[in-house]
């Protein structure tokens, strides 16, 4: 199996979806130990996603879909998610540069780029309850995995799930939550917790066809 | 339950910039938006003074834009910073020639936008120094000043920047002053009641009847502890003493000092901690040399202030002294 540009159309519309889902709960993560609008800013990145699903001009390649949706994500004026959202946008456009259809080499090269652009904003490693919780397991997964496409995007989907979930028993050591020092402990990080709808998106876009 | 003048909660920022710039025609223009220009940025041959933040903490930052403080502010959203574009932009409209400061406060969001701007900034060869204020003592020791938070120091910081571009000074000496001024400040808060986010509704903090928050961040997250209430003299020796302790400032020196209401504290309450202050500083035989007791770094309806002091020398003092003419702080 390949994704041709019809797919990446799908999985940015499945991406907006399942944030879209989630919107209340990002803000009332991000309220315990933030200033309580996690989801007010992705709502707005979610927005961004959706226009371009909806309105990308035929000549327009994957690589450069990504590498628009990461300009417009970093400027949409939402604290830190905007530019490290962004990173991981423009990251993805990188990966796929000179793709067509993404077989499975393109997906993980895709997830690679992503990782090391948000690397040139972030040096946040696992465990400090941040959106790396997730994003470094489900691109190290890409890499990984044997499966063969789809069944890659469900794992990658799986490996970002755990990351997710791994950030509960971290303390945060970035942003505002890393004032409220070990009373972070128990409570997912709110950007963790996007950032794996997003990628949940992408996998069901396709698994589901 | 959030009880508020508001229209559509998503137009906030547009509408009270809008506002802000109708309110204020003669001193400010709103440019692309999100930008706060000062009018007679034009007309300004000397270094110019940019900053960025998030809205929602009114009269900050965009309130002190205009001749002799900020020339231009960068607007985010409610709480959040803006991108880079937009702070690229502003670098651009505010490079007379002479060089940008670029002052930053230390959130996370800021300054990721921020480290974006100055790497596009240098691919453009805009010639920009960037001048962080990290001056809430309870987060961090001195020595870790860049796991601190930026406070209410940014304002009298783009003052002191201000007047230093006023009198004609290079953009190194510019920056030089600016960075001794920020490398001299130190805050501590002290909160009574949380607020409302103004787009969420949600709490920002919560605190019971009969405590106070000490070294809470400006949108009520951690750090700091909770104790029983005090009066304001109680409250006020308290926090000047870890100020004092944290700058190390002994009898004979000449401090800057700030009271910040941060929304729901009265004008009355800021005057009676500001004399407490000057009492407190007095029976120590250190000198307040300048000062603003006001709302000038909010967070909604928070019940609290920001105590800030900044230690002074003649040349920051003369940095002060300078006028300057921004919608919600003057000097002639």
């Amino acid at each position: 199996m390949v994704l041709n540009k019809k797919d990446f159309i799908q999985m940015l519309i499945g991406a907006s979806d399942a944030l879209d889902e989630k919107i209340d709960e990002f803000s009332e993560i991000d309220s315990k130990f933030g200033d309580g609008d996690h989801g007010v800013t992705v709502g707005r990145i979610s927005k961004v996603i959706r226009a371009k699903a909806e309105s990308s001009p035929e000549h327009e390649t994957l690589s450069e879909i990504f590498e628009a949706l990461g300009k417009d994500i970093m400027n949409v004026n939402g604290g830190s998610a905007g530019p490290l959202y962004g990173s991981i946008f423009e990251g993805f456009g990188e990966g796929l540069t000179g793709v067509r259809e993404a077989d499975e080499a393109a997906i993980k090269s895709m997830f690679t780029g992503a990782l090391e652009n948000i690397r040139l904003i972030s040096n946040a490693q696992i465990g400090e309850k941040t959106m790396m919780d997730t994003l470094i397991p489900a691109c190290e997964k890409a890499k990984s995995s044997t499966s063969p496409l789809p069944q890659l995007l469900l794992d990658i989907a799986d490996a970002a799930f755990h990351g997710a979930e791994y950030s509960k028993q971290c303390q945060a050591k970035f942003g505002r939550a890393r004032f409220h020092k070990e009373a972070t402990i128990g409570t997912m990080d709110a950007g963790a917790y996007s950032l794996y709808c997003l990628i949940k998106g992408f996998s069901a876009a396709i698994n589901q066809q | 339950m959030m009880k508020k003048f508001i229209n559509d909660p998503s137009n906030l920022t547009q509408e009270l910039l809008e506002g802000l710039a109708l309110a204020n025609k003669d001193i400010i223009e709103l440019v692309r938006g999100n930008l706060v220009v000062n009018k007679k940025l034009k007309d300004a041959d000397r270094v110019t003074v940019v900053t960025l933040g998030g809205t929602g903490h009114e009269p900050a930052l965009q309130g002190f834009v205009g001749e002799g403080m900020a020339d231009i502010a960068v607007c985010g959203d409610i709480f959040a910073a803006p991108g880079p574009e937009s702070c690229i932009e502003a670098l651009k409209l505010a490079d007379r020639g002479k060089g940008v400061i670029f002052v930053v406060l230390n959130h996370a969001g800021d300054m990721l936008t921020a480290n974006l701007t100055m790497k596009a900034a240098k691919k453009e060869g805009i010639n920009v120094i960037k001048i962080v204020t990290q001056e809430d003592i309870t987060t961090a020791p001195r020595a870790e000043a860049n796991n601190r938070r930026g406070f209410v120091g940014c304002i009298p910081a783009y003052k002191i920047a201000g007047g230093a571009a006023a009198q004609g000074k290079s953009l190194e000496e510019v920056a030089a002053i600016t960075q001794k001024f920020v490398d001299n400040m130190g805050a501590i808060s002290v909160s009574l009641t949380g607020a409302t986010h103004p787009v969420t509704g949600g709490d920002l903090a919560v605190l019971e009847d009969n405590e106070m928050g000490v070294g809470m961040g400006q949108h009520g997250e951690g750090g700091g502890y909770k104790i029983p209430m005090k009066t304001a003299d109680e409250t006020v020796a308290l926090l000047m003493g870890e100020l004092l302790k944290d700058l190390s400032i002994t009898s004979g020196e000449k401090l800057m000092c700030v009271v910040n209401g941060c929304g729901a504290t009265t004008l009355m309450e800021m005057l009676i901690s500001y004399r407490a202050a000057v009492k407190y500083l007095e029976a120590k035989g250190i000198e307040v040399v300048a000062n603003i007791v006001n709302e000038l770094l909010t967070v909604q309806e928070t019940g609290g202030y920001q105590l800030f002091v900044a230690r002074m020398d003649d040349e920051l003092l003369a940095c002060w002294n300078e006028p300057c003419n921004t919608p919600y702080f003057k000097k002639c």
